[in-house]
């Protein structure tokens, strides 16, 4: 893992993204590094392109509130940097970046916050985000492409083991994920995932129907006209083609309606709502994935008309074009969650146990 | 004989038998390859490539392949029985009206759907259909109460512990063990023919629990091994279909097949075309569906029990005897012979249930796939393996 990366792992924290970008849905997060690694990379990094200039010096207190990190992975990470020989523990001063007192002109202790830094995301965010977080989007992922095939236990030990994480961390990522209702605790106080069941999607798709729509009426002054133009063209050329939808372009015409113009939406929770209400992606992406022909020509043919709206600012006919074609798409993917059911196993995470 | 790769034709051993395979390969001048598929392959491979076969007999398996667009529409330009298609759609009375449901999802709509508004395509060439209940020894009938009618409550009764058996296939075992639950237990659920997840998990449940104490012999999967467990088996009562049965009265077993008075479980068999077949090969698939309506198939069905969709064609094909007996419920005037020429009806039986028409109309629930499909196959797997 590069430091560059951890901004992508925040992302994963919805999983509507991770199952609509095909580049971040093969992502296997494997959490071998702790907090004090990503600081010391990080730091190692600022004094290698000389932002950190040598002699600055390192107060384990100043480092983290410029990093906005806790004191103990700092002071861990500096003592690390000190075996390496990048930075040098002084008696006196604390820790200084260089190894040679001697060539030191002087030492200074600048206001960090004052250094141009190279940092990973916008300076507003964290440094490191939650472990717990870092892991959420895959294990849901993980889940809900699992549950269509069957009911699976999920083993607290095997997970610790698979992301390399402590019991403090996957409690918190399986409470979370049990708010969300993707899992529950059986009578011998096991967690269990699944039935992805008819029902499940039934109740999804009553709140989805109400959200979904009032979203897409809230958004439409804010979207780009030349951005509502390509999605449109995109659908365009998809039904043209008459081809089967590779899995690639069915993911980008689903994130364009479902994911991109909802993007500018100001209401952080109702976002929440509509993103954990959107699982039958999950299903008509696995249908796409087991069923070679699949025919997506009125997927397309009901996008357009919500586009269609949009692209002349008409909120209100947007929202019913959304609700029509929520509604069908729901039908669709109850039919498509039946056939799902003659597949076997595709072959899940190895901390998921399979029940039934 | 056209000089084309064989038509590949796929389906159940029981939709295919011998003399049916044998008379096609006669009387068409184009090469035919029959693959019997018995289990969920079959199912699996026709979703999944399409290119693997040319025609597929489906039997409640039409919504998955039509979502899976593993098919293709049937032109009714190009078939011979478009007339009478066209008939027992609009007529909804006699043969037609028992067999309603074959209907609902008969025809391809403009949005691609299907329904029962008649257009120019088809979904599927109806074939045959039947009701399918129990069946038990004669024997069992010395333990009953005067009066007492056949309930499936009996495939639960501790009266017939280790003396059951049940068909191993989900969609059908779900429904039968539904219709066991309600009656052995007094419950009444919405629908038997779509249970809810807490249904199928009581109606699982309570089949797991009858399964460990022993109440149940043996689960079958193909024909063959539903006839081995009454035969050597210990099993006296089951799920059957009717060429076990007729295999069994011909091996001189007298079974019997019950008419439950919650009714019976319905179901059809009908002809699909792939959505990969073209050209030259397309024309024979045609050819072959069109010669399977040519009344001599159909006979050949009714032999082992099974009700053609359209019963006119096949008179001229069944002795006054024959017709009789299979669609009329009438006593059987003579012994009566199965589709390959062996006695398989003895003389003066009574076909159990009566006429086509009483018969079929006592279907309460069709075979098909449940909304909870997915959640059934994983606990009937649990079931299975319990």
């Amino acid at each position: 893992m590069t430091i560059g990366a951890a901004c992508c792992y925040v992302c994963v924290e919805h999983w509507p993204d991770i199952v609509l970008r095909p580049q971040l849905d093969r992502l296997t997060v494997t959490i071998r590094k702790a907090y004090y690694q990503i600081v010391r990379e990080l730091l190692a990094s600022n004094i290698k392109a000389g932002t950190l200039p040598r002699g600055t010096r390192l107060f384990v207190a100043a480092v983290a509130d410029r990093l906005a990190v806790s004191r103990s992975p700092v002071k861990r990470a500096l003592e690390l940097l000190a075996q390496e020989g990048l930075v040098r523990q002084d008696a006196a001063l604390g820790y200084v970046v260089g190894n040679d007192a001697d060539a030191d002109t002087g030492t200074v202790r600048p206001n960090l916050h004052l250094l141009d830094l190279h940092l990973p995301g916008n300076s507003s965010e964290a440094l490191v985000v939650p472990r717990w977080e870092l892991i959420l989007g895959t294990v849901e992922r993980d889940l809900l492409h699992a549950i269509p095939f069957g009911i699976y236990q999920i083993s607290e030990t095997g997970l610790c083991d698979h992301f390399n994480v402590s019991r403090t961390v996957t409690r918190e990522v399986l409470a979370r994920l049990h708010e969300r209702g993707v899992i529950s605790k059986d009578r011998a106080s096991h967690w269990i995932a699944g039935p992805l069941s008819a029902r499940m999607l039934d109740h999804l798709h009553d709140i989805r129907q109400i959200v979904e729509p009032a979203a897409l009426g809230q958004v439409v002054g804010m979207l780009v006209p030349d951005a509502v133009k390509a999605m449109r063209a995109r659908a365009d050329r998809a039904l043209e083609s008459g081809q089967t939808l590779s899995e690639g372009e069915l993911a980008r015409i689903e994130a364009d309606l479902h994911e991109t113009c909802l993007a500018p939406l100001r209401n952080p929770r109702m976002m929440q709502v509509v993103r954990n209400s959107q699982l039958s992606f999950v299903v008509n992406q696995l249908f796409a994935t087991h069923v070679v022909r699949h025919d997506e020509t009125a997927m397309l043919l009901e996008h357009r008309l919500v586009l269609d709206h949009l692209a002349i600012g008409d909120g209100a006919g947007a929202a019913a074009a959304m609700r029509h074609h929520l509604d069908a798409d729901h039908l669709r993917t109850r039919e498509r969650l039946k056939v799902l059911a003659i597949f076997g196993d595709p072959g899940q995470a190895p901390y998921l146990v399979r029940l039934v | 004989m056209r000089r084309i790769p064989p038509l590949r034709v796929v389906g159940r051993s029981e939709l295919l038998p011998a003399p049916i395979r044998e008379k096609a390969m006669q009387e068409l001048d184009f090469p035919i390859q029959f693959e019997l598929v018995d289990g969920i392959e079959g199912l699996q491979r026709v979703v999944t490539r399409p290119e693997s076969f040319d025609v597929y007999l489906q039997w409640h398996t039409i919504d998955l392949i039509w979502t899976a667009r593993s098919i293709q529409p049937i032109d009714m330009a190009r078939l011979n029985i478009s007339a009478e298609i066209i008939a027992a759609t609009q007529s909804q009375a006699g043969a037609s009206k028992v067999i309603d449901t074959v209907f609902d999802k008969l025809f391809m709509q403009p949005d691609g759907q299907l329904g029962r508004n008649a257009t120019q395509w088809l979904s599927m060439l109806p074939m045959v259909h039947g009701v399918d209940s129990f069946g038990y020894l004669e024997k069992i009938q010395e333990a009953l109460s005067p009066g007492e009618v056949a309930s499936w409550g009996w495939l639960l009764d501790p009266r017939w512990a280790g003396q059951v058996a049940l068909v191993g296939d989900p969609v059908l075992g779900i429904i039968e063990g539904a219709m066991a639950v309600e009656a052995a237990r007094g419950r009444s659920f919405a629908d038997v023919g779509n249970l809810s997840v807490s249904e199928v998990d009581e109606v699982v449940d309570t089949l797991i629990h009858k399964k460990k104490i022993g109440h149940f012999k043996g689960v079958w999967l193909q024909a063959d091994d539903a006839v081995r467990l009454v035969q050597r088996g210990g099993v006296k009562m089951q799920t059957i279909f009717s060429p076990a049965a007729a295999t069994l009265r011909g091996l001189g077993v007298p079974i019997v097949i019950s008419t439950p008075a919650e009714g019976c479980r319905g179901w059809h068999s009908d002809l699909c075309l792939s959505a990969a077949t073209t050209g030259d090969t397309l024309d024979a698939a045609y050819d072959f569906l069109n010669w399977c309506q040519n009344g001599w198939a159909g006979a050949c069905f009714a032999r082992q029990g099974y009700y053609a969709t359209f019963p006119d064609r096949i008179r001229a094909h069944l002795s006054r005897d024959e017709w009789d007996y299979w669609y009329g419920g009438i006593r059987a005037a003579r012994a009566l012979p199965d589709p390959e020429g062996k006695i398989c009806v003895p003389k003066d039986h009574r076909r159990e249930g009566g006429s086509h028409r009483e018969r079929m109309s006592r279907a309460r629930v069709w075979n098909t796939f449940m909304d909870e499909h997915t959640h059934v196959v994983r606990r009937w797997r649990e079931f299975l393996e319990a």
